[in-house]
């Protein structure tokens, strides 16, 4: 069931050609109206603490360096006391999915709330918009002054929002590269004047895509671009929160007196006043019924219950529903989808969870010199030469056992008197295994090397190498 | 109606969903291999890690661009014979 389908009496008149050509139309720019109420106060409330969460996260420090790096020119990730190297990927992708998983649990439940509050298309449309408004005034005069022809006035008040647009833009591509090289030497290069050449461009091509995507394309990106508006219908049912207008209340639609009574009149509860219209930021009509361009962002929703308050209505004509609860049925939360999403939600996040705490900070490679098989020594000793490489994962250096077994009175020699490794740091230790003739069976034989922090017994690791010898 | 998509939503349609794919490409390749232990052509570069990381971002977005365009011709020439009397630009 897709929300395309989900047709009113209204807009069942469309035929799909129309709708296609209402998709390929050149987008006229839309203006929305400042709305006031408790879901745009919400939706402030998730602007202010998710951009706060961009701009202050790198900035924050812990044990000493920047507590969120994700350190790409050092190939680490630093996440608090976490460090990640690049064969952690796959706790990345996790998330990832875990984070998918958990979107199509919440749109399953309550619609598009992500696309209305969260989304950062969203959050950086609407502080777009604010400076727009702080600039160029409300809807009426951003309209006026565009309809005008170019004068000086004009000019400084376009001046004065694109510089302030593109300042912030700006902030923002800065911001970006911060979470990805140190962000306090990015500041002092910054001020310099003396940034890299590619970290020059991806703050301009960060802040270029900000400035395009909050400041043009705005609503376009999620009509033509985004992916999650294509197939989000596929996890809505006739339980799922949406944003909706009651028809069988407010038609039929017609402008009144204050005074007079609509029953009278023969009217519903719409007085028409288009307000739904001019504060949606996609430009829809929601007494057609629902629609794909829909964001559920409920702007209409406290434009209409405002109204409805000054007319002396009945709140909620334009509301959060559900299909079943306009049909007169009962909702349900719960339900096999739900469960079903929610079941793979957890069980990965378990996985996910489990697996991250089985995590060894220790890397160990063994690599054998592949120049010679196998070596005599002076006191008729078969010798093999390795390499081991020795990479230490954990936040604090450790000192390191190591042990070979698999054949019986092998020997390991190496020149270094003890194993220490730097927190981060990689240690290349050449070693020698000797071992009498007489105990080599085959021609190649399998032998271990295991390693063990001394001040750690949790922190191992083992590898197999072959030993070869003449027989 | 292949005709009437504008220029803009072509490119969008391709750029787009092209940028998306290479991220994922540039991720995955990177975290498999370090730039500091390739050796393009069998040369030595002397490009920063920043630097390599991004011109691979670039080159897969290339890519995958070119593999889009690809998609998009196909599709539209496709429209266009089935639908012959509709040709436009």
């Amino acid at each position: 069931m897709s929300v395309v389908d989900q047709k009113t009496p209204e807009t069942a008149g469309n035929t799909d050609e129309q709708v296609e050509k209402s998709l390929y139309a050149k987008a006229a720019k839309i203006y929305p109206r400042e709305v006031h109420g408790l879901f745009a106060r919400l939706r402030v409330l998730g602007v202010l603490s998710l951009l706060g969460i961009y701009y202050i996260t790198p900035w924050l420090r812990w044990d000493g360096q920047q507590a969120l790096l994700l350190d790409l020119p050092a190939r680490k990730f630093h996440i608090f006391f976490i460090t990640l190297w690049p064969q952690d990927f796959i706790y990345l992708a996790a998330l990832l999915i875990i984070a998918g998983l958990t979107l199509f649990f919440v749109t399953a439940i309550a619609g598009r709330i992500w696309c209305g509050y969260a989304c950062p298309q969203t959050v950086w449309t609407e502080a777009f918009l604010w400076i727009e408004r702080k600039v160029e005034g409300d809807r009426g005069r951003q309209q006026k002054l565009d309809a005008q022809p170019m004068s000086l006035r004009k000019f400084r008040i376009k001046a004065t929002k694109q510089f302030l647009w593109l300042a912030f833009a700006g902030w923002t591509g800065f911001t970006f590269v911060g979470y990805f090289t140190p962000i306090m030497e990015l500041g002092q290069r910054l001020v310099m004047l003396d940034l890299g050449p590619w970290e020059t461009f991806w703050v301009i091509f960060y802040s270029f895509a900000t400035y395009g995507n909050a400041g043009f394309m705005r609503e376009q990106v999620c009509k033509y671009m985004c992916p999650y508006a294509r197939f989000q219908s596929a996890m809505f049912d006739k339980d799922t929160l949406i944003v909706s207008y009651v028809p069988e209340r407010g038609e039929p639609r017609g402008s009144r007196k204050r005074s007079a009574d609509p029953k009278a009149l023969g009217l519903g509860d719409c007085i028409d006043c288009t307000l739904c219209v001019q504060v949606c930021p996609t430009g829809i009509d929601i007494r057609n019924g629902l629609q794909y361009e829909c964001i559920a962002c409920s702007a209409c929703i406290d434009a209409c219950d405002d109204v409805m308050e000054k007319m002396g209505y009945e709140k909620g004509l334009i509301k959060y529903t559900t299909e079943n609860t306009m049909h007169g049925r009962m909702s349900h939360i719960i339900r096999p989808r739900i469960v079903i999403y929610g079941a793979i939600m957890l069980g990965i996040m378990a996985l996910f969870a489990w697996s991250f705490s089985q995590r060894v900070s220790l890397g160990l490679d063994v690599i054998r010199d592949r120049n010679q098989l196998y070596r005599e020594t002076d006191d008729d000793l078969i010798e093999n030469v390795y390499t081991l490489k020795i990479l230490n994962m954990d936040n604090k250096a450790h000192r390191y056992s190591l042990r070979v077994s698999g054949i019986e009175d092998l020997e390991l020699r190496m020149d270094l008197p003890e194993i220490r490794v730097e927190s981060g740091g990689v240690l290349e230790l050449p070693v020698r295994l000797q071992v009498e003739e007489d105990e080599l069976d085959a021609r190649s034989t399998e032998v271990k090397f295991m390693l063990v922090a001394k001040d750690d017994p949790a922190l191992s690791a083992t590898e197999t190498a072959r030993f070869l010898g003449p027989h | 109606m292949a005709q009437q998509i504008p220029r803009s939503q072509k490119c969008i349609a391709v750029l787009w969903p092209s940028f998306l794919v290479s991220i994922v490409a540039t991720g995955l390749f990177f975290s498999a291999f370090d730039p500091a232990d390739l050796y393009p052509f069998g040369k030595d570069t002397e490009i920063s890690r920043l630097g390599i990381y991004s011109i691979g971002f670039l080159f897969f977005w290339l890519i995958s661009t070119i593999s889009g365009i690809g998609t998009l011709y196909f599709a539209i020439t496709n429209c266009m014979r089935q639908d012959p009397g509709n040709r436009g630009r």
